[in-house]
């Protein structure tokens, strides 16, 4: 995962935008959690690098 | 086993950026083993790359693969289709494999993405440390199993020079003096003596100090 | 009296049982030739020999043959220094037979610093010979009169022949039988590294004696004063190999503000004395690096005035 992060930071891309949680099926609220905080997390990052170059493109089109 | 280093993400970028079909083409042997040159990390590199491209919006398409490995003809024939397909290849493999699979595809133009670095061993899971020279007239049975021509920074046939400092070389504390180790090695075996012969003058004819190296076996040969 | 093997000053005074005593002088860092002038001059008649290092510390400076070659001219006998890192077989047969050719009769075969230390760390090291093949060479060039290829040379160059010593390198244990495989090998004279602990040389020598090394080998000790407190602290823990005694960095702080280049003077001083009068050793080889404006004062106060002058 370190060094997953550390490939990210290469290309410009904040390595907050990638996480590993481990659980298993029965850990709903967990789940829930995960995927607000998650969220909300991304958001505040605002759109990655990857997502402003896509759309500078389209826009050229 | 052979090691390397790949490069630094922006030098292959540089190499890459103004092609439009790159291949990024890994070796599973040698480099493989060292994490830096496998298949595995030619997809990874390849993932790389592709954001890179997307954020510089250049209009690329990035393939990745790889074969067992480049410095044999039985693997390269298997990389034929992927590498026509491609405007640029760019070999994950030593420096010996990036220049065969140059040969077999000479109007291609082939990119070395890894720094050969050294001949060496797995000291521990992501640690490699060099062994061999190749100089071509092994003196292992002189020198307690311990290279000298490697491992000291001076290549001293007859060391330890004055420089030996707690078990370490003089240029870092990180490099064990080899001499200190044959020493001590040839001490627990019981062949101290060893250490004082004179080894003369070395014949670096057989090294590629004396021109690059060719090998033949008759009765494999067809 | 039986043949000298060069005919040097520093080998007839040392044949003749003279204690020597020999200087150093490091070359310009340029082409500077006056400022080497005036440091030889200071050695001139107060030394036997003066050592001309050769790209010392792996730093480029002008070649030991060449500033030999002043040396020469300015009436010094140099000792003509090669080391193994910048030099293959064949500039080195080269270079011992110019500089014979020129009247350089000493000749010290090191290994030489690695490259990494000094101003070119880039640069690709050569190490074809080590400083005992070296030294086996010059040898094999002198009393056999071959080039190592084992072709015949003409006129063949008759050197004395020097090596250094560390005594104070690990593996302790090693150092004598080093010493006596460089004998073996046909070294005529030795150098050692500075000395600063006394105790751990007596017992190096004694060693030496016992293997009767100082009758196939005249051993010069080295002796470097200390200049400051400063230098007295590099030398303990930045300087491989070297051993200075937590006793001497306390006596040369408890010598006072401004005193203590004269007391590391007194200290050398003792140290020569006891050289003198110690078994085995053969001579001291001061070195006064860049202090070569003292060196007089010292080799007076030493008693090593005036130099002999053996015909």
């Amino acid at each position: 995962m370190q060094h997953l992060k550390t490939l990210l930071i290469k290309v410009d891309i904040d390595p907050d935008r990638l996480e590993m949680y481990n659980l298993s099926a029965a850990m709903g609220p967990k789940w829930k959690e995960i995927c607000i905080e998650f969220t909300e997390r991304i958001k505040k990052l605002g759109p990655s690098p990857i997502w402003w170059a896509d759309r500078d493109r389209e826009i050229k089109e | 086993m052979i090691v390397g280093k790949q490069k630094s993400l922006e030098e292959i970028w540089g190499m890459v950026k103004d092609y439009k079909k790159v291949l990024v083409f890994g070796c599973n042997t040698c480099v493989a083993i060292c994490h830096e040159g496998g298949n595995k990390e030619a997809e990874i590199l390849g993932a790389l790359l592709r954001m890179k491209a997307k954020q510089e919006n250049r209009d690329m398409e990035i393939e990745t693969g790889g074969i067992e490995r480049q410095c044999e003809h039985e693997y390269l024939d298997q990389a034929a289709e992927a590498v026509e397909a491609a405007d640029v290849i760019l070999s994950l493999a030593c420096g010996a494999g990036v220049q065969f699979l140059g040969e077999k595809f000479p109007l291609k133009t082939v990119l070395p993405g890894l720094n050969t670095t050294f001949i060496g061993v797995v000291d521990a899971p992501g640690e490699f440390s060099e062994r061999c020279q190749m100089c071509g007239e092994c003196i292992l049975h002189l020198t307690g199993g311990i290279c000298p021509i490697t491992r000291c920074s001076k290549s001293l046939m007859n060391g330890p020079c004055g420089g030996s400092n707690n078990g370490s070389c003089e240029i870092n504390p990180d490099v064990p003096c080899a001499w200190q180790m044959i020493h001590e090695r040839l001490e627990a075996q019981g062949r101290s003596h060893l250490i004082d012969i004179f080894i003369p003058p070395k014949n670096w004819i057989t090294s590629r100090a004396g021109g690059p190296r060719k090998q033949k076996r008759e009765d494999l040969a067809k | 009296m039986s043949e000298y093997k060069s005919g040097s000053n520093l080998e007839k005074v040392l044949k003749s049982g003279h204690f020597a005593f020999t200087g150093e002088c490091g070359p310009p860092v340029g082409a500077d030739v006056e400022h080497l002038k005036e440091k030889a001059a200071y050695l001139k008649g107060r030394v036997d020999a003066v050592n001309v290092t050769d790209n010392q510390t792996a730093v480029a400076r002008m070649s030991s043959w060449a500033a030999s070659l002043i040396l020469l001219q300015e009436g010094l006998e140099p000792n003509f220094q090669m080391v193994c890192r910048d030099r293959n077989r064949l500039a080195m047969q080269s270079d011992i037979l110019g500089v014979y050719a020129h009247g350089i009769r000493n000749m010290l075969c090191l290994s030489g610093d690695h490259q990494r230390f000094g101003d070119h760390p880039e640069a690709k090291n050569v190490f074809d010979l080590d400083s005992m093949q070296l030294i086996y060479t010059v040898k094999t060039m002198r009393d056999e009169g071959k080039f190592l290829s084992g072709k015949d040379i003409k006129v063949s160059p008759k050197f004395f022949i020097g090596a250094a010593c560390n005594p104070f390198a690990e593996p302790f244990a090693l150092r004598v039988r080093r010493l006596a495989k460089k004998i073996a090998v046909g070294a005529d004279f030795i150098q050692t590294q500075c000395i600063y602990n006394m105790e751990k040389f007596r017992e190096f020598m004694k060693q030496v004696v016992d293997l009767g090394l100082h009758e196939k080998c005249y051993i010069l000790a080295g002796i470097t004063p200390m200049k400051s407190l400063g230098m007295a602290r590099y030398m303990a823990s930045k300087v491989p190999g070297m051993d200075v005694p937590d006793s001497l960095i306390q006596r040369l702080k408890g010598a006072g503000k401004g005193k203590v280049a004269e007391e590391g003077i007194r200290f050398a001083l003792e140290q020569i004395e006891e050289m003198k009068e110690m078994n085995g050793v053969s001579g001291v080889h001061l070195m006064a690096i860049e202090w070569e404006h003292r060196v007089p004062e010292i080799a007076e106060r030493a008693g090593m005035l005036p130099r002999p002058q053996v015909s």
